[in-house]
């Protein structure tokens, strides 16, 4: 049985790996992300260029920023900054995984950030989006503030 | 004509508007407890006046305003970079801006790179960064 510690500054390490589970994309997962963002556009639902339909570019945005979960309990965060490149098309049907790894953490102004660098895949292995995202750590007993 | 001669620099993409309600964000990030996203009460203990949309919103919103203007090119082939630089809360109204900054050959094709920012009802930029893809050659 895993356990889930509490991410912290200090627990987290440069160069530790996450990775998700396997996800089956499906016609719901692009409908309900097309109400979420309020983009319907024909090719999610329909034939495409690339034949038949096509999920939004960014649908597995959230299986990557969501990696950490899967190892830690994650008290507080904002997301700072994110990269993507789009280079294959995701399809319904799919079953896609991101693997993720902590390339930087930093402090700055007094606040706490860790850079990811991951790759979603399908099943067969091949790269469908890559990119990296840094995120900021609330800690435990904290508060934000608005900016 | 083809897409990159119809693309110049300078050219300014038509604004998307986005409202950000709440039944919104709770279909994009889920509903839970202690979510800065979908608990208000956790949101504010947090130190925000109320819920927030999650930032990889606006890369949708891009995402959208690049296929826009791209199609294939930006699905197969786009990249993205963003900093989100401010909140945006539940009944916020984003407007997604972009302006073309560069085209290069690349490939078969040209690479169309578009400078690209969102701003809330007050005016205030809440992300900034760029966004590319490609487009047939001529």
């Amino acid at each position: 049985m895993s356990e889930f510690p509490k991410l912290t500054y200090d627990i987290l390490t440069v160069g530790e790996e996450f990775v998700s589970d396997t996800h089956l994309v499906t016609p719901e997962d692009i409908e309900t992300y097309a109400f979420a963002v309020d983009d319907h556009h024909p090719w999610f639902s329909g034939p495409s260029p690339f034949g038949g339909p096509v999920a939004h570019p960014t649908l597995l945005g959230n299986q990557a920023l969501h990696l950490r979960h899967g190892k830690y309990i994650v008290h507080a965060g904002l997301h700072a900054k994110m990269e993507f490149n789009f280079l294959e098309p995701v399809e319904p049907g799919m079953r896609v995984r991101s693997r993720g790894r902590v390339i930087d953490k930093y402090e700055r102004r007094g606040r706490q950030y860790m850079v990811t660098e991951f790759v979603t895949e399908d099943e067969a292995g091949t790269a469908l989006v890559r990119g990296q995202f840094t995120q900021m750590l609330i800690p435990e007993g904290t508060r934000h503030g608005s900016r | 004509m083809a897409v990159a001669e119809a693309i110049p620099v300078g050219q300014e993409l038509p604004a998307l508007v986005k409202e950000l309600s709440q039944r919104r964000i709770d279909a994009y990030s889920g509903v839970r407890p202690r979510s800065i996203h979908s608990d208000e009460a956790w949101a504010r203990e947090k130190g925000f006046r109320t819920t927030l949309a999650q930032g990889m919103m606006s890369t949708a919103y891009v995402s959208e305003m690049m296929t826009r203007l791209l199609g294939a090119g930006f699905v197969k082939g786009g990249t993205l970079s963003i900093a989100f630089i401010k909140p945006v809360y539940a009944g916020d109204r984003l407007t997604v801006h972009g302006v073309v900054r560069e085209t290069r050959p690349e490939g078969a094709g040209m690479r169309v790179v578009v400078e690209v920012w969102c701003e809330n009802q007050g005016g205030e930029k809440t992300a900034v960064g760029s966004a590319s893809g490609l487009a047939p050659s001529p």
